[in-house]
């Protein structure tokens, strides 16, 4: 990253011209409703962003829900898309940038830490470039439906194309997938040190375990 | 202006009653006087970048405009910008502008994270060891494995 001003002890490169940014101990809480110099001095959560990809509809608004401290919120995000020729009469291969919903939540995990996680809007006909939401990311999440496997494509194309630490989530509707996680493996053809697993969407104790076992990849490369 | 976005769509606290959107009757970047490059850097702020309001800017809210008071009152606690964003109903590249308006003000505090930070080992570790905490359900049993 390009950042001139040099990383402080919590991690950020608070801008340069901001004049007094005497950052506070971490966790002090903020105090309301009294102006002054107290509120500028709340020191925010270093905060540690994940990706929720995937096909559309295949629970990753579910996912980020049941784990999520707060109600999913949803915000428009830019993303680059190549539209296939589905739906355009010319046929011409066209770029254009187009707003999207992306859902996100979030989990703290103490006053000075918190996780982000971000569901990457998509629907498989378009190719994406999310660099605008993935960016810093420590790793991904790809959830598929095994019914229609063909979705996610482009999620595990995308994060191992920018070399992001990703795992494979089945999502298991009605508690069974289609497929098992060998026979999607080889279907998805990724390499063997991806993890793929079978997961509920719905349940917070799954979908906690998925994204550890992202963590857990990401980990294993930052100590690589 | 400001009826203008509330025309349709939004609550009187300004949240979305549509999920999918702003329904803004000015259009986003025009509030940003089209400008959508937000950082000296050149590269975007991420979307968790946390931002604060300065006691300049909670000073200045009054003489602040709509979405620029909006924004640096929403700020008193930290907020990242997709939050922002998301609780304004504004374009995630309009509150990108307008944060580094305000910052380059004294109006906001903005705290870009630090990629080599979040990925690094002790870090980590401690994002495992919070999310190991978090427990199995609210109230759905966990099947077994």
């Amino acid at each position: 990253m390009a950042s001139a001003p040099s990383p402080t002890p919590g991690g950020y490169s608070v801008t340069p011209t901001e004049p007094a940014a005497r950052p506070r101990a971490h966790g002090s809480a903020p105090a309301d409703g009294t102006p002054g110099a107290a509120q500028t001095a709340v020191r925010p959560p270093l905060p540690v962003k994940m990706v929720i990809a995937g096909g559309f509809g295949v629970g990753k608004t579910t996912a980020v829900g049941s784990i999520s401290e707060i109600e999913p919120l949803t915000t428009e995000a830019a993303i680059t898309e190549v539209a296939a020729g589905v739906d355009d009469l010319t046929h011409t291969p066209r770029k254009t940038t187009t707003t999207v919903a992306m859902d996100f939540g979030c989990i703290t995990i103490d006053p000075t830490l918190k996780l982000y996680l971000f569901g990457t809007p998509g629907q498989d006909r378009f190719g994406f470039m999310w660099d605008d939401i993935v960016e810093g990311a420590v790793g991904g999440l790809v959830i598929v439906d095994t019914r229609r496997l063909d979705d996610c494509y482009a999620a595990v194309d995308y994060f191992e194309h920018k070399d992001i630490p990703f795992a494979v989530a089945l999502n298991a509707f009605d508690g069974k997938v289609e497929y098992d996680v060998n026979e999607v493996r080889w279907a998805l053809d990724v390499s063997e040190h991806v993890p793929v697993v079978v997961f509920d969407a719905r349940e917070r104790g799954s979908v906690r375990d998925a994204l550890l076992v992202v963590l857990e990849q990401a980990l294993a490369r930052s100590e690589g | 202006m400001a009826d203008g976005r509330t025309a349709r769509g939004a609550d009187d606290d300004g949240f979305p009653v549509d999920p999918f959107g702003p329904v803004a009757a000015v259009r986003p970047f025009l509030v940003t006087a089209g400008r959508v490059a937000p950082t000296a850097s050149g590269r975007p702020m991420p979307v968790e970048t946390q931002v604060v309001a300065t006691a300049q800017g909670l000073e200045a809210l009054d003489r602040l405009s709509f979405e620029q008071h909006d924004i640096v009152a929403a700020c008193r606690q930290p907020q990242s910008i997709a939050e922002i964003a998301a609780r304004l109903r504004l374009h995630l590249n309009v509150v990108r502008v307008l944060a580094e308006d305000l910052r380059a003000a004294g109006q906001l505090t903005v705290y870009v994270p630090h990629i080599d930070v979040t990925r690094d080992a002790s870090v980590l570790r401690r994002v495992i060891d919070g999310l190991r905490a978090v427990p199995d359900s609210r109230g759905v049993l966990r099947d077994t494995d």
